[in-house]
């Protein structure tokens, strides 16, 4: 069976980044959510088996990342549950974090190097564009926060076995 | 500025630290199942390779170099590296904690990329100055996203095809792979030095 090019291309790519998180507590009508962890190897489930705690274990970080959302499920805890967030706002997010401290550092150290010529200068003006361009980031980062587009959305309860990766 | 250009361009195609180099092979393989998963960990690992060739230049001539301190340069530039992520993770979740949220998975993983320790290790081989460095490990890691991109994109294709269950998975994955470094060998041609 041959197969071409247009055959390949998804119909159906999601408008969501789709995650799965577990319920680990109520709180009136939200829930309170901890993300299950992932691997680079997509082995969802099984990363989270190191159960020391501790800072900088996985379980620590987990207990870092957990978020309420507004509860119209229903769950109880211990529930697993596929949670979204746009694709568009994931662009949005890592432009907003990562392009502007990027964009200010190194235009900060070629300025720099341009006037003064000296390592030490453009070092100092690298670090400070660094640490302009992390307000920067946390004045885009509000903006986008207040548009709402940065709030993951409880989809469904999710499957038994499934995973947040697609494979 | 002509000398910084070629840099860049050697650094991100030519060299390129992927295809070239074989550096960060396993988020190459690892990561690269999804296209939203490819861009996150691109940009992270660019925001730190970035970073840490910055940090990691000022440790070299400041530190390591004036006190005849050289043969603990791995050592130093990986604690710089960790320092760097975690410096990253705190201050993205200070920042914004929704950012967080979605971005913040990718941060750990790049503590144990070793192109990041590689790039740094490249700018101290090249004797680069600080902005030619900072610019190296920019273009380098740029580079790096861009395969990352080019082979999540391939791998998303890959999955609705129909592939012999023999070469099903990671063994059609290499195979492109392969076959990209190929097309990269073409950027050879371009003389940057």
């Amino acid at each position: 069976m041959s197969i071409g090019i247009d055959d390949l291309t998804p119909t159906s790519a999601p408008a969501l980044v789709e995650g799965t998180a577990r319920v680990v507590a109520l709180e009136g009508d939200r829930v309170w959510l901890e993300p299950e962890p992932r691997s680079g190897c997509g082995t969802c489930a099984s990363a989270g088996v190191c159960g020391a705690k501790g800072i900088g274990t996985t379980a620590n970080r987990l207990e870092a990342r957990r978020f309420p959302l507004h509860d119209h499920l229903g769950l109880s805890v211990g529930e697993r549950v596929v949670v979204g967030v746009p694709e568009n706002a994931l662009l949005k997010a890592t432009g907003a974090l990562y392009a502007i401290p990027l964009a200010s550092t190194l235009g900060a150290g070629a300025v720099a190097q341009w006037a003064a010529g000296s390592d030490e200068v453009t070092l100092a003006a690298m670090i400070a564009g660094l640490a302009l361009g992390m307000l920067a980031a946390r004045l885009g980062a509000g903006r986008l926060g207040a548009c709402g587009d940065l709030a993951p959305r409880l989809l469904r309860r999710a499957a038994p076995g499934e995973i947040c990766e697609r494979d | 500025m002509q000398d910084y250009v070629l840099l860049m361009v050697g650094a991100a195609l030519v060299n390129n630290v992927i295809l070239a180099r074989f550096l960060g092979l396993c988020s190459f393989m690892g990561v690269t199942t999804r296209l939203d998963t490819a861009i996150g960990m691109g940009l992270a690992t660019t925001f730190v390779i970035t970073v840490s060739s910055m940090l990691n230049w000022g440790a070299q001539e400041y530190l390591l170099d004036p006190y005849g301190l050289g043969y603990l340069r791995t050592v130093v530039f990986i604690l710089v590296i960790a320092a760097a992520v975690q410096f990253t993770e705190m201050t993205v979740r200070k920042v914004s904690p929704p950012l967080f949220q979605m971005l913040g998975i990718y941060l750990p993983l790049i503590t144990t990329n070793c192109a990041v320790l590689g790039v740094a290790l490249l700018v101290v081989e090249g004797k680069m100055g600080l902005l030619g460095a900072t610019l190296f490990g920019f273009a380098s890691s740029v580079g790096y996203s861009l395969v990352m991109v080019i082979f999540a994109g391939l791998r998303e294709r890959l999955a609705l095809a129909d592939v012999p269950r023999l070469f099903a998975g990671p063994p059609i994955g290499f195979i492109v792979a392969s076959l990209l470094a190929l097309a990269f060998m073409g950027f050879s041609g371009i003389s940057t030095h």
